[in-house]
């Protein structure tokens, strides 16, 4: 069965990028526009993994990240931020918050698939 | 192995047509048309297929055949094109016959006129020459000349 | 990735952007008039970050390089590590237009462009140094890392921090040691100084001091936790594909059309279960009709959020100041006719700001505020939507647009010198004409206001145009709500059905050559008609179409034929037709592009019948008739004043001698018809008056039920006037004695009504006229 991931970004476009790059590696792809939404989602399914960005209204994927890790079903998910090579005290902060590693916007694909055949051997 | 192709066939007096089965979407008996004054000749009128307004051509005309007579109610191909769903007017149904891909051959010479242009070849059957149409050439209709 | 995917992203990317890039301007201008919202700096920083972001991904690195340069500016205004300065603020929306105009490449050529943006990107980069450094003499910022987002690939340490993959530009919090300070540290340090510092007042401040946890929450604490669960209407919203929408609205016109059956079924079959469950369709249809037609619609803010940006920078252009003032952004109207009035209003704004509102010392000099006021306002009104443009400017002066349009043969002196003001304003909109002294860049070339008057009308809304000299020009147009479903009167011709759409219908005129010998005449060989001494030109829509051949019939012999009055272009015209069905509610569908060419189609809805009819193009069919050009003979024999009129869309009033000295006037919009009935064709039916008519059955409603004190009508004549009255469905005939005439309303106050039928009063012809209005009424009750 296809491993599920879900992506959470308020940019439509980045959702996609993500989505496509994705699918086309045979992962399953579950989108969310903010942390609010992604929350809502997750509330009721799990997915393998989790692909937020940081920055987002609502929600941000920080505070996305706490929340997660205070659910026991997604104590272990692995958690990727998507962060700028310009904020680099957001990668303390999203260690702290408990997420699983980063991956600097903007990205290639192979270095997306790359992080998740980190996260998720097959 | 050679490769195949399945065409939908109809009538057009003696004439027998194919189009690539793929095209068409379906086949309804005559329906009731509202004619669309100046239009070009070939359309016949607009019909209502489950709520959407479908365009019907008629192919003899389109085809420079004879009109055929009042007493043969035409039957309706509908096919996909990239403007929605274009309606068929044709004489008799046949059935989906597959034919060999190899086998298309260019249409004699005497088939001239606005048949030439949406004719993309013939094929050799048996008893009768099946004739393959261009649907995209075939909804593309020359720009009307509006009456003054 | 795959190339059509990649094309498919760029779209999105584009679409996306733009809706961003016009936040972001908005949002920009109220920082810099004081008015931002607590989250303006975010929303700002986060459109940017968003286009850099996918942009990179895209490939797009031109667009990338240029959004990267004014996020690091953005970021430390966000973290308030330095404010807005007015330089900074025109630096920033030179980003939006250097962005746009990328955008705008990509999206025509598929390529970037090659436009030089570095003096942007330097202009960006000078920006971030603290000190006020930004001397103009200084254009290389004197601290290496400032050049670094030229080029962001050297400006990207982060990655190299990564334990498990140095240059990868991903890692894992698990791979790098558990004490925080050692690796933060390193990657801090190459970031430009100033970015880490939380206040400007702290220039020198290491680079370490972000470096520890705590300290870098203090950085970049606030915005974050500021946002963490809010909500509000705006981030509510979810995009869905305009095509599933369009999808949505064609199926329920399709139980639109059912349910229309079933209601017809149900008047016939008389069984009350089906009747009260019909009725319950009805109302459960109508509901998800509204309901559907609501998700196509968006609030007129979203192309008022380019305003503020445009009046700016026009403004700024011409040497004036301007205040613009927006009321009513969340009116809602349907996507497609937003699309449609964009650019209209755009150029209603540019020309008020060129021609309308003074300069500042004119201004000064007329006893005005400098600055000028110009209000964008919308709200509903009736069914439609009205926006208004108004300035307070120096308004139109009458006496130079009539002297020019005398000038180039628009109007004759005659007509010139007995043209009332409110009328000579809408001369503006005749193709060609500018009243304008000096050509600027930005209007008065005289194309524009025709075109947009043409537009507007296009998607069957009205403009007018009221101004006075001194103080200022407004421009009121009212537009449908929606174009997907419209009232629309049902004609036959040559035994075809057409729909006509209401909106174009000014009145429904029976000619009877029977009566004074006022039939169809004929003028220079066109048919015209003499409308209350006016000189209508005429089409006969049979002939037009081709579906009779056009000598079947010879004007004059049309005995007992039906007349529409249609306006198109701000001109009138009767269109002749066999038979008048009725008025109902259309799904508009296009049609097929085979049929582009016919310019007389607007496009066709299916009938409660199930069969197709032709939606026609009033415009298109005018102008294939040819009685709206110049060069007919028909078009000059009406007056253009009376066009004029016609323009500014004054109410229509039918005026009834109620009897006894009593008039009365009903404004013709709530007139569906007039008929003459034979007295002895009325019957009794359940207590009540009735006739049948049009294969139904018409209860009669004497008027002076409905409005008090008026005498009993007269029965002196063996026919009686009727005013048939239609709304939810059911009709009524309001017996009204006497019809003498339709006139427009002078524009005098309306006086209150007293919450009757009545509206109030007004003056007409000198007299003091009751105004009535049976829209009011129950029906059903009557």
């Amino acid at each position: 069965m296809p491993k599920t991931i879900m992506t959470v970004d308020d940019a439509l476009t980045m959702r996609k990028v993500i989505s496509f790059t994705l699918k086309g590696a045979g992962f399953d792809v579950i989108e969310a526009q903010d942390g609010v939404a992604a929350l809502g989602v997750l509330k009721g399914r799990a997915v393998d993994a989790i692909i937020s960005d940081v920055n987002m209204p609502n929600m941000d994927g920080l505070e996305l990240t706490r929340q997660l890790r205070q659910l026991p079903a997604f104590a272990r998910t692995p958690i990727i931020l998507l962060t700028t090579e310009s904020d680099p005290e957001i990668k303390n902060r999203g260690r702290a918050a408990g997420a699983t590693g980063w991956i600097v916007k903007p990205f290639q694909p192979e270095q997306l698939l790359a992080v998740m055949s980190r996260v998720l051997p097959a | 192995m050679s490769e195949t192709r399945q065409l939908c066939t109809f009538t057009l007096g003696d004439f027998f047509f194919g189009i690539d089965v793929l095209k068409v979407q379906e086949i309804i008996r005559h329906q009731e048309m509202t004619r669309v004054p100046l239009a070009p000749e070939a359309i016949r009128g607009l019909i209502n297929l489950r709520g959407q307004i479908v365009t019907a051509l008629d192919l003899r005309s389109r085809l420079g055949l004879p009109p055929r007579s009042a007493s043969l109610p035409p039957t309706n191909v509908v096919i996909h094109t990239p403007d929605g769903p274009v309606s068929l007017l044709v004489d008799e149904i046949g059935d989906v016959v597959e034919v060999d891909a190899a086998g298309l051959t260019r249409a004699p010479d005497t088939v001239r006129g606005a048949a030439h242009q949406v004719i993309t070849g013939v094929f050799r059957l048996k008893e009768r020459l099946l004739i393959l149409l261009d649907t995209s050439k075939v909804v593309e209709l020359p720009e009307p000349v509006p009456a003054s | 990735m795959d190339a059509s995917i990649q094309q498919q992203l760029i779209a999105d990317l584009l679409v996306e952007s733009f809706e961003g890039l016009d936040r972001y301007d908005h949002e920009l201008l109220q920082i810099e008039s004081g008015t931002a919202g607590a989250d303006s700096l975010n929303v700002i920083f986060r459109v940017i970050h968003t286009i850099k972001g996918t942009a990179g991904c895209l490939g797009l690195s031109h667009i990338q390089r240029v959004a990267h340069t004014g996020e690091n500016l953005l970021d430390l205004l966000r973290s308030g590590g330095i404010s807005a300065s007015p330089e900074m603020i025109s630096a920033l929306l030179k980003l939006s237009d250097a962005l746009r105009s990328m955008l705008r490449s990509l999206e025509v050529s598929g390529s970037e462009g090659d436009a030089d943006h570095s003096p942007l990107i330097s202009l960006l980069d000078r920006l971030q140094e603290p000190l006020g450094a930004v001397e103009p003499l200084v254009p290389a910022p004197v601290t290496a890392p400032a050049s670094s987002p030229v080029q962001p690939q050297a400006a990207e340490p982060a990655p190299a921090t990564s334990a498990s993959a140095p240059d990868a530009g991903f890692g894992f919090f698990d791979d790098e040691p558990a004490s925080v300070p050692g690796p933060e540290t390193l990657f801090t340090a190459p970031v430009p100084a100033p970015k880490s510092f939380p206040e400007p007042a702290a220039p020198s401040a290491s680079p370490g001091a972000g470096a520890g946890a705590p300290a870098a929450s203090v950085a970049s604490g606030a915005p974050p936790s500021e946002n963490a669960g809010r909500s509000n209407a705006e981030d509510s919203a979810i995009r869905v594909d305009v095509a599933h929408l369009d999808r949505l609205m064609n199926l329920v016109g399709e139980l639109v059309l059912a349910r229309n059956q079933i209601l017809q079924k149900a008047g016939v079959v008389q069984d009350p279960t089906l009747l009260s469950t019909a009725q319950r369709l009805n109302v459960i249809t109508t509901e998800l009709q509204e309901g559907v037609m609501k998700t196509r619609m968006q609030p007129i803010g979203n192309v008022w959020t380019r305003f503020p940006r445009i009046v700016r920078d026009v403004s700024a252009e011409l040497g004036k100041k301007v205040r613009l003032y927006m009321e009513g952004r969340e009116t809602e109207l349907d996507r497609t006719i937003i699309e449609a009035i964009k650019d209209p209003l755009i150029h209603i704004v540019r020309n008020a700001i060129d021609h309308g509102i003074e300069s500042p010392e004119r201004r000064a000099a007329s006893g005005k505020p400098e600055e000028g006021a110009l209000v964008l306002r919308a709200y509903h009104e009736g069914g439609q939507v009205i926006i208004e443009i108004a300035d307070d400017g120096a308004g139109i002066n009458a006496e130079k647009v009539r002297a020019r349009a005398l000038r180039d043969g628009r109007i004759t002196a005659e007509q010139a010198a007995r043209m009332p003001d409110r009328e000579a304003f809408h001369l503006v909109f005749l193709p060609g004409l500018s009243t304008a002294e000096k050509i600027t860049n930005v209007s008065g070339r005289g194309v524009g206001m025709d075109v947009v008057k043409t537009n507007i009308e296009r998607i069957g809304g009205s403009i007018e145009l009221l101004s006075e000299l001194g103080s200022g020009t407004t421009l009121r147009i009212k537009i449908p709500l929606t174009l997907a479903i419209i009232p629309a009167l049902i004609v036959t011709s040559g035994g075809e059905r057409f729909a006509i759409p209401q909106v174009s219908l000014v009145e429904l005129v029976r000619i009877d050559t029977a009566g004074e010998g006022r039939g169809i005449e004929s003028l220079y060989g066109a048919p015209v008609y003499r409308l209350r001494e006016r000189l209508l030109p005429l089409a006969m829509l049979d002939r037009e179409l081709g579906i009779v051949p056009a000598e079947a019939a010879t004007p004059g012999s049309e005995a007992g034929s039906n007349l529409i009055v249609l306006q198109a272009d701000g001109r009138q015209f009767g269109l002749v037709v066999d038979e008048i069905n009725d008025t109902q509610e259309i799904v508009v569908k296009p049609l097929s592009k085979i049929f582009r060419s016919l310019t007389c189609y607007a496009g066709a809805t299916i009938m409660g019948d199930g069969r197709v009819a032709l939606i026609l193009d009033v415009l298109g069919l005018a102008q294939r008739a040819s009685v709206l050009s110049d060069a007919t003979t028909q078009a000059a024999a009406i007056d253009p004043a009376r066009a004029a009129s016609v323009l500014a869309n004054r109410e229509k009033l039918l005026l009834i001698e109620a009897g006894g000295g009593s008039r009365l006037a009903i404004p013709l919009s709530s007139v569906d018809r007039l008929e003459e009935f034979e007295r002895s064709r009325f019957e009794w039916s359940g207590g009540r008056q009735v006739i049948q008519y049009r294969g139904g059955i018409l209860p009669l409603v004497p008027l002076n039920r409905l409005v008090p004190n008026l005498p009993e009508p007269a029965e002196s004549t063996d026919h009686a006037q009727v005013v048939v009255h239609s709304s939810g469905g059911r009709s009524v005939g309001i017996l009204v004695g006497q019809v003498s005439d339709i006139v427009e309303e002078e524009g005098s106050e309306r006086a209150a009504g007293d919450g009757s039928g009545l509206l109030g009063s007004t003056v007409i012809q000198g007299r003091v006229v009751d105004l009535f209005d049976p829209t009011g009424l129950h029906l059903s009750s009557l």
